[in-house]
């Protein structure tokens, strides 16, 4: 039997205990192209597995994302998203639905940045089948009085196609934002719409100003035509002793200061935003509208929640919230983008809160115990990479996972992908959190043979760099993570 | 919203070691955007103590300033208002108000702000408005006895200026503030 060593312990599997098991060295994992062809589907493994070790499933070469020069199958399936298996293709970046005027500004020559492109990229036509009826069904199912969450989810969690514009209300009700009787929707908007306004007028309004208001409400007001045209100036009391120059704790004056070192940070932050994108940076008023909406709302969060402020990478966090529901095709839910993806923001904070108070961080629910999570998912999942990682070439997840935790895979893959990652996310019905975790769990054992294969340098240069995958594949193999107990 | 910092006659070293430590644990960085000193500070060390307070910084020239560069009078525009700046012991009588409004009109300012007194003073006439911030030291003048330390902070917003008054008597900080709005028509 022609053996590749996929991995060096199949040396060793006649000494010791098997730790690979013997289906892993068939010669069908081979790069030999003369190897089954039927191997590409993943159910023809099945006969040859005896006890799963690791699923079948998951040790087809399918999964490698580099894919060895003489293997042109993984080349077929890797590199090529555009005839993988999923039904789904998938361009660089969605194409906001057809808005002519914003679509000039957002279209420029140049390629290198990456806005989506005038003319179709995709190889294939531009909406495959399964496209058009996941977009039907999805349509059927917001159209409905009273929307079935689950079955929402169900169909989003495939991938909610770009075309028809409707991903902006798919999140605002999957994040609860929107209730699923669509007859309270107008009622709804509205309210928390108004809600935002207020916070805004209460939050960021200066100490002048509410000493002003103060002074107006208690009616001492200085009337210019009352005063003498001579005369030495009326000396008043201040109210509560607030002056600028006051440092007691409740004084709005310390504490307008130290919320301008906030806003400093949040503005610093806002301005690095996805350098990339003309939606988010350059000199267009658009750009430069919508970092002022980041900034806002991001202020406004800071304000309402003192216990956690503001923390970098929320900025992050917020950015595909802001980008997806200001490109709704809905003229009247695109002008009141600010206050929808304000309490969204909220809503997919709270199962993230913990990781980022600093506080927290050595705690039970705090980011330590998340990553040490993921650690023992990926344990109990394949186990022969977590000790490879962790204990061979002390990698620690600490590396690694932190940054795709807590900025929710943002920074991992590109602008369109991480958009149907998180259309996964929001839609699964075990949260976001535990979704997350299963995503990165699949995103390690995709790159498995590489990992095996490197040390310390080369495994955290490759995961601090993640390697363009199908994304389908991807949330495919996170699926199947879901809860198994494996032997 | 524009923080303001007006304070002068401290006379350092001569009559006074240093500005009251109840004062100087108010007088942090970043939260003043200009800082208006009538003179008299006198050395340098009090002018990059102030300049660290804030790089924008307008002084006029005292009789007892080391320092020979400083102008005689300035004036400065921040926001709506045009403020001037003297040490005052150019203007005979010293502190008169009627002699002060006339420097005052001189300059075309709204708001006239001199020293040497060591005395605080807010007056208002027809020309605009004319403080005096007094001694931030509490320093001895030969006019003025039992001078307490004081200094002034203007918030300017709009047309409308809120001067907070900063006293210290009896070793407390005592703070009152003053209201004026500018006549939107200015006719000097």
């Amino acid at each position: 039997m022609e053996r590749v060593v996929v991995n060096n312990k199949s040396n060793q599997s006649a000494l010791v205990k098997e730790r690979v098991p013997e289906w892993l060295n068939n010669s069908i994992w081979s790069s030999n192209p003369s190897a089954n062809d039927e191997v590409v589907k993943n159910e023809s493994i099945q006969s040859a597995m005896v006890k799963e070790r690791i699923p079948e499933w998951l040790n087809s070469s399918l999964w490698s994302s580099n894919p060895p020069a003489n293997d042109d199958r993984l080349l077929r399936y890797a590199s090529k998203p555009s005839t993988a298996l999923e039904p789904t293709t998938r361009p660089p970046i969605p194409e906001p639905p057809p808005k002519p005027q914003e679509a000039e500004e957002e279209k420029p020559n140049d390629r290198e940045t990456r806005d989506p492109p005038r003319d179709d990229e995709r190889s294939s036509p531009s909406i495959s089948p399964e496209d058009i009826s996941r977009q039907s069904q999805l349509l059927a199912e917001l159209s409905r009085k009273i929307i079935n969450l689950h079955e929402l989810g169900r169909l989003a969690s495939q991938g909610i196609p770009d075309g028809a514009g409707i991903r902006p209300t798919v999140w605002k009700i999957l994040l609860g934002y929107l209730p699923c009787d669509r007859s309270l929707w107008a009622t709804e908007l509205a309210k928390k719409r108004s809600q935002y306004k207020h916070f805004k007028e209460e939050l960021l309004v200066n100490p002048s100003d509410i000493t002003r208001m103060l002074e107006k409400s208690t009616g001492i007001e200085s009337d210019d035509s009352k005063c003498e045209r001579r005369g030495f100036l009326p000396r008043s009391e201040i109210p509560h002793g607030e002056h600028p120059l006051s440092l007691g704790k409740t004084s709005i004056w310390n504490q307008f200061f130290q919320d301008s070192e906030i806003i400093e940070q949040i503005d610093r932050d806002v301005k690095r935003t996805h350098p990339d994108m003309h939606f988010f940076s350059g000199d267009s008023s658009f750009a430069r509208s919508n970092q002022e909406a980041l900034k806002i709302i991001l202020i406004v969060f800071a304000k309402l929640n003192p216990g956690i402020r503001y923390v970098q990478g929320m900025n992050e966090v917020l950015a595909p919230l802001l980008y997806v529901f200001r490109n709704d095709p809905d003229e009247e839910n695109a002008a009141s983008t600010e206050a929808d993806t304000f309490f969204c923001f909220v809503e997919l904070l709270s199962g993230f809160r913990d990781n980022f108070c600093q506080q927290l961080d050595n705690s039970v629910v705090g980011i330590r115990s998340t990553i040490s999570k993921l650690s023992r998912l990926l344990k109990k999942h394949d186990e022969e990479l977590w000790r490879h990682l962790e204990i061979t070439t002390k990698v620690n997840p600490q590396f690694y996972a932190f940054r795709w935790i807590t900025l929710l895979l943002t920074q991992e893959f590109n602008f369109a992908d991480s958009l149907h990652i998180w259309d996964t996310l929001l839609s699964d019905p075990e949260g976001p959190p535990d979704t997350l975790l299963r995503v990165c769990c699949a995103m390690l054992i995709l790159v498995r043979k590489r990992l095996l294969g490197g040390d310390f340098t080369a495994n955290l240069k490759l995961l601090q760099n993640y390697p363009p995958t199908n994304i389908s594949h991807l949330l495919y193999v996170a699926d199947k993570l879901r809860a198994r107990s494996v032997g | 919203m524009v923080l303001v910092l007006a304070l002068g006659d401290l006379h350092i070293p001569h009559r006074a070691p240093d500005l009251p430590a109840k004062f100087k644990s108010m007088l942090v960085p970043g939260k003043i955007q200009h800082i208006i000193c009538t003179g008299n500070l006198c050395i340098k060390e009090v002018h990059d103590y102030l300049k660290s307070l804030c790089p924008d910084m307008h002084i006029a020239r005292g009789e007892y300033d080391e320092d020979s560069r400083y102008p005689e009078t300035k004036t400065l525009t921040i926001g709506q208002f045009k403020l001037g700046l003297c040490h005052g012991h150019q203007v005979i009588p010293w502190g008169d108000l009627d002699s002060l409004a006339m420097l005052q009109r001189q300059l075309d300012v709204d708001i006239l702000v001199t020293g040497h007194t060591h005395q605080f003073k807010a007056y208002k006439h027809e020309g605009g408005v004319v403080i005096n911030p007094g001694s931030a030291t509490g320093a001895y003048s030969s006019i003025t006895y039992d001078a307490n330390p004081s200094f002034v902070l203007m918030d300017i917003d709009g047309l409308r200026v809120v001067v907070y008054v900063y006293e210290l008597i009896d070793g407390e900080v005592k703070v009152d503030k003053i209201d004026f709005k500018k006549t939107a028509t200015a006719s000097h």
